[in-house]
């Protein structure tokens, strides 16, 4: 055990768990890294490319090498921080990217074969046999990439997500985090202080500091006490800001459950929040830098900040008590703090390798001035460290190794709107610019103010500033006293040497490769990532890029800032897919729309299809149907013969009011609109902009200033909406007013036959005759004994048809009353698959015809585009490139019958070879015809309207089938269209 | 009266309620809906003795109540008057007015939390991106909830009534009664 003494981990509230199927035992406050090292568990994981042992290098979000997969079977998740795994009761955990037990990786291999794997490797090595590159080396390689493994298994857990709103929004619980939101909070802003770790605090708790004469987690207890009883201000531990968005939106992860073994019964696992704020505090601190060394990358060797959180948060140190001393190599003042923090918590100390000619002395140990690591020793874990001082070469035993070179702020957040931070020779790092989001405002260690008492000032000043930009005051500000820390530092970016000095751990890039990329000309440091993958790993280069760009600075003898600069995207750490899912899935993971006759649908058996967000019955199979076919021809048959009803609720129904609708519609429509008398229905043809079909559908007049417009389904939003593009900024001076109706009304067609006699059952005195009532006539009527409804004679089957409209919420009780007392007629319900047949065989356009890039004229209605009125579209619809196009909609039958129409099958003269220049068409629609008994189709043909009875040939190459097919009218039903008048 | 027997938005011959913690949800399928627009130039009717709200706004009396919709334009609520041609009601109260029927094209459900209202805020912050603390009584907001349009309309402290499109009742029952769930868990 490598336990010292203190700490803030409850030893009455001891914790077992396991890693790698063995059981160790930590206590309440634990990481699972600090577990592992109180444990003497340095070996965690193997790295990605050279698969070489890797240990603890961080404690916390940023770490690149204690990546392992916590907990099993449905949970099981890859690439978890130990570093920032709350330690819980059953935690088990197992490292990851090894062929073999972790200490025998087969693929260990790799590391023998480095030479060959250098940077860019793969983009120069698997050029040829080029057929290899798709069977061989990118399957190869694939299996190789990536770090852990999936279970496969679906989630179990549930997720939430949310929405906060908030005066000021504080990101980071440290000095400057806690302070910030002490001023605020006690100003009475709104204020939420999110935090990713479980406990607030920051490196208040990692350090040895005295804050108003007690520690530091002693003032972080009170001020959270304060804070508690404030109701306007919200504390959000175990919650991750990664993002910001636009207008001061950010996206924030609450880890609600993740420190349990799973989530209590009907509780969250995690919730995706989005917060809104009038203001933002970026106070998330700052990341130790290390500096590259030959095989700086062992098990033992860690940064320097970490050891000392290691040290007086979590009371351990990563060395056994027989171990030699723990060795501190550093550029900088803050190094010495670990050597001293280390020595007050009981643990060995072997000395400061400071590079500084003239370090100072700031403790009992030690010191080796002007000295650099070298190089070190350790299979599994670091024994030893060679140091150079004046140019000569000393090997020293030491149990464990810190680094320490200097620190970054932590950009990330700042640089999300691409705000590039800026190089601040003095702090020696990039710091946020005024570049970043808006209303974002850095504090503390985030910004370079990184000192105790620094970052105290800094949190109060934030968040003075961020109310005076809302207009709130602060109040004067009580700001407890901390010692200035010293922060002394020399610019010292690598130790130079020809061995492998590893700059980003987590995708095995070293110096070497960046050496490499410079060469090759990777310079630009978007080249420099790419070619190398630097930075381009889970941890997405938290403690590699700055080091990596000092080195490509040297390499080029510029300037670090002029070499480049690196910005981050969200999310600034991993979030699972669940959470940003939101919580729903499967059945539920997105909202779906039910017709008025649904229930009735479903109790009768019939299956539903998705149509955009709609459920839609599509056939209603009868007992002993064992195929849809069986199903659909039926019902085609029982309309044509009887009469049929379909659900048709789902077309778009827009009510058209106002002394201008007349002309608001003649604009819209193709055709002319204004003429329609009232009671009165009529097919209508809308245009883009540019002069192709956009949508069709059926216009009523009910009234001098009243319309209903129908659209399709698929169209009914974009319609709308672009009609109140229209109505408001197109013609603004029209007085026309629109709104949705399409759930209002329950639409049945009732179609058929004896349609007329079905309806004149439930109709209240209304007269139904031909004459009284013709094809395409409208009214409002009554039915059913009082309930209001609309009847329009207009039909989609090419039959005696009509729709006939309800409240919805009759619509059920209506389809029940027309199926009961229509069984004498052989009343049929019918679905969409139906709904489609029977249009095919009448040659009635939808969809499948109205592709975005067909024309009023393919369709055989170039006429109804009107020459004596202006409206959308309809002058571009005369440009020579559509009004010269040729093709036509004509129908299609197979010259063998038995043979089959595949809809999407391209048309070609017989006998010519099949390709592009020959290509003459293609078949929109196909079905089985029940009423011809053969299969037919719809399509676009050259001169199709002139080629009757011609054969072409109807070729579908994806399924190697070649048909000839006779070219026919489109409509297979009634051509003269004597039915549906009748 | 015909004798059609009507189903609610979600599909049932009763009405749904539940409770979850503090709050109780239950659908409304007697709210009477009509849109109001105003033709050009024409004065602010006051139909039912409403006086038409500004943006973002609802008014209310024992009976009636109306809110904002767009510029010029409202929907009129009769509180107990889903059954009823509620068009034609408002339409005679508006004669010049554009008015259309819209009680069906709606569903609506009403959340009442019995502390005070602190359930329903901790349950609006789960479901629509709006400040529960700005959004107080008598306002009304547009916006999206699970990908799906509604209607919010804080009509006290304790009750919100919670307009979506009618074919999308389930889905927006679901999403309520699921973040009310979790809530109480």
């Amino acid at each position: 055990m490598t336990r010292l003494n203190g700490g803030l981990i409850d030893r009455n509230s001891p914790i077992s768990f396991t890693f790698n199927g063995m059981t160790y035992g930590g206590f309440q406050g634990d990481t699972l890294a600090s577990a592992l090292l109180a444990n003497d568990v340095q070996m965690v994981g193997r790295s990605f490319k050279y698969h070489r042992p890797r240990g603890i290098f961080s404690a916390g979000s940023e770490e690149p090498n204690a990546m392992v997969e916590l907990r099993s079977d449905a949970r099981q998740e890859p690439n978890t921080r130990a570093t920032v795994t709350e330690l819980f009761d059953g935690l088990d955990a197992k490292s990851q990217n090894h062929v073999g037990p972790l200490k025998y990786d087969l693929m260990a291999v790799n590391d023998l074969l480095a030479p060959f794997l250098s940077a860019g490797f793969y983009y120069k090595t698997f050029m040829w046999p080029r057929a290899f590159w798709e069977k061989l080396y990118e399957p190869a390689i694939r299996r190789a990439a990536g770090l852990g493994s999936l279970s496969m298994l679906p989630d179990p857990d549930e997720y939430d997500r949310g929405y906060l709103h908030c005066d000021v929004l504080i990101i980071g619980g440290g000095a400057a985090g806690l302070m910030a939101a002490l001023t605020a909070g006690r100003s009475g802003a709104q204020v939420i202080l999110a935090d990713e770790d479980f406990r607030f605090g920051g490196r208040l708790l990692a350090e040895r500091q005295m804050l108003e004469g007690q520690p530091a987690p002693a003032w972080v207890d009170n001020t959270l006490d304060e804070l508690r009883a404030m109701a306007n201000v919200r504390l959000m531990s175990r919650t991750t800001v990664f993002g910001a968005y636009d207008h001061g939106v950010f996206g924030a992860v609450e880890r609600v459950s993740d420190h349990l073994v799973s989530p209590a019964a009907g509780r969250v696992r995690q919730t995706l929040w989005r917060i809104t704020a009038k203001r933002s505090i970026l106070a998330a601190g700052a990341t130790e830098r290390h500096i590259p060394f030959a095989n700086n990358d062992r098990p033992g060797i860690m940064l320097a900040g970490a050891m000392r959180a290691y040290a007086n948060r979590w009371a351990v140190a990563p060395l056994r008590p027989s171990d030699a001393g723990v060795a501190i190599f550093t550029n900088n003042d803050d190094g010495h703090r670990t050597a001293n923090d280390l020595i007050a918590n009981g643990a060995k100390v072997f000395g400061v390798v400071d590079v500084r000619q003239n370090a100072p002395r700031l403790g009992d140990y030690l010191l080796l001035s002007g000295s650099m690591v070298t190089n070190t020793r350790g299979r599994h874990r670091v024994s030893a460290i060679e140091v150079t001082q004046d140019g000569t070469p000393t090997w020293y035993p030491v149990g464990a190794l810190a680094v320490s070179g200097g620190w970054n702020p932590n950009v990330h957040l700042a640089s999300h709107h691409r705000g590039r931070p800026v190089w601040d020779e003095g702090l020696l790092a990039f710091v946020p610019s005024e570049t970043g989001p808006s209303g974002l405002i850095p504090a503390g260690a985030a910004r370079g103010h990184g000192s105790t008492e620094a970052a105290l000032k800094d949190g109060d000043q934030a968040a003075s500033h961020a109310l005076a930009q809302i207009g709130m005051a602060s109040v004067p500000p009580t700001i407890p006293q901390a010692l200035e820390e010293s922060q002394a530092q020399d610019a010292f970016w690598h130790v130079p040497g020809q061995k492998r000095a590893w700059v980003d751990f987590q995708n095995d890039v070293t110096v070497k490769d960046i050496k490499l990329a410079h060469q090759e000309n990777m310079k630009p440091v978007e080249h420099l990532k790419r070619w190398t993958t630097l930075g381009m790993a889970t941890d997405q280069g938290k403690t590699a890029n700055v080091s990596a760009l000092a080195v490509m600075a040297e390499l080029t003898g510029k300037a670090i800032p002029e070499t480049g600069t690196t910005i981050f995207r969200p999310p600034y750490t991993g979030v699972s897919m669940g959470v940003l899912g939101g919580g729903d899935s499967g059945h539920d993971f997105r909202p779906e729309r039910r017709t008025p006759t649904h229930s009735w649908a479903k109790d009768h058996g019939a299956v539903f299809v998705e149509v955009g967000q709609w459920m839609r019955a599509q056939y209603f199979p009868q007992p002993g149907e064992s195929h849809w076919r069986e199903t659909v021809d039926r019902e085609a048959l029982a309309v044509r013969s009887a009469v049929g009803i379909c659900d048709v609720t789902t077309l778009g129904k827009i009510d058209v009011q106002g002394r201008d609708a007349s002309e608001f519609l003649n604009r819209i429509y193709a055709n002319m609109m204004a003429t329609l008398p009232v009671g009165k229905t009529r097919y209508g043809l809308m245009l883009r902009e540019e002069g192709t079909l956009y949508d069709d559908g059926t216009c009523a007049r009910l009234g001098e200033a009243q319309y209903v417009v129908t659209t399709t389904t698929a169209n009914a939003a974009t319609v709308y909406r672009k009609m109140e593009f229209a109505r408001q900024c197109l013609w603004p001076d029209l007085d026309v007013s629109l709104i949705s109706t399409t759930d209002a009304w329950a639409q049945l067609a009732v179609a058929g036959p004896k349609s007329r006699e079905l309806l004149s059952r439930i109709v209240d005195d209304f007269d139904l005759s031909n004459e009284a009532f013709p094809f395409m006539a409208c009214a409002e009527l009554s039915i059913c004994k009082g309930l209001r409804a609309r009847l329009f004679r207009i039909s989609f089957s090419g039959e005696l048809a009509y729709e006939i409209a309800v409240p919805a919420r009759f619509g059920n009780a209506l389809m029940e009353r027309l199926m009961t007392i229509g069984a004498d007629l052989g009343v049929t319900p019918y679905g969409t698959e139906t709904l489609g047949v029977l249009r095919i065989e009448k040659g009635h356009a939808t969809a499948n015809e109205l592709t975005g890039q067909t024309t009023a004229a393919m369709l055989g209605l170039g006429r109804m585009v009107s020459q004596k009125k202006d409206s959308i579209g309809a002058l571009m619809s005369r440009r020579e490139g559509l009004a010269s196009d040729t093709r036509r909609l004509v129908g299609f039958k197979p010259v063998n019958a038995a043979e089959p129409v595949v809809a999407g099958s391209h048309l070609f003269a017989n006998g010519v070879p099949q390709q592009t220049d020959t290509d003459q068409g293609w078949i929109t629609s196909a079905c089985y015809s029940p009423h011809l008994a053969c299969h037919i189709g719809l399509g676009y043909l050259e001169h199709g309207d002139t080629r009757m009875g011609e054969i072409v040939t109807a070729a579908n190459p994806l399924q190697g089938q070649s048909v000839d097919v006779e070219v026919v009218s489109a409509h297979f039903v009634d051509p003269e269209g004597v039915r549906l008048r009748d | 009266m015909t004798d059609l027997s009507p189903i609610t938005a979600l599909g049932a011959q009763t009405l749904w309620a539940e409770t979850a913690g503090a709050l109780l949800m239950s659908e409304n399928s007697n709210l009477g809906l009509a849109s109001l627009a105003l033709p050009k130039g024409s004065l602010h009717p006051s139909p039912f003795d409403l006086t038409l709200p500004d943006v973002g706004a609802a008014v209310s009396n024992s009976t009636y109540g109306a809110f904002w919709t767009g510029p010029n334009q409202w929907m009129i609520e009769g509180y107990e008057h889903g059954e009823t041609d509620f068009a034609a009601d408002v339409k005679a109260q508006a004669s010049e007015a554009y008015v259309t029927e819209q009680t069906d094209g709606w569903c609506a459900f009403d959340v009442r939390s019995s502390d005070d209202g602190a359930a329903l805020d901790a349950l609006l912050q789960r479901l629509v991106n709006l400040d529960p603390s700005a959004l107080l009584p008598g306002c009304v907001a547009r916006t999206g909830l699970h990908h799906m349009s509604v209607f919010v309309i804080r009509r006290t402290t304790d009750h919100v009534t919670l307009i979506g499109m009618r074919s999308f009742a389930h889905s927006l029952r679901h999403a309520v009664q699921k973040a009310a769930d979790r809530l109480t868990t």
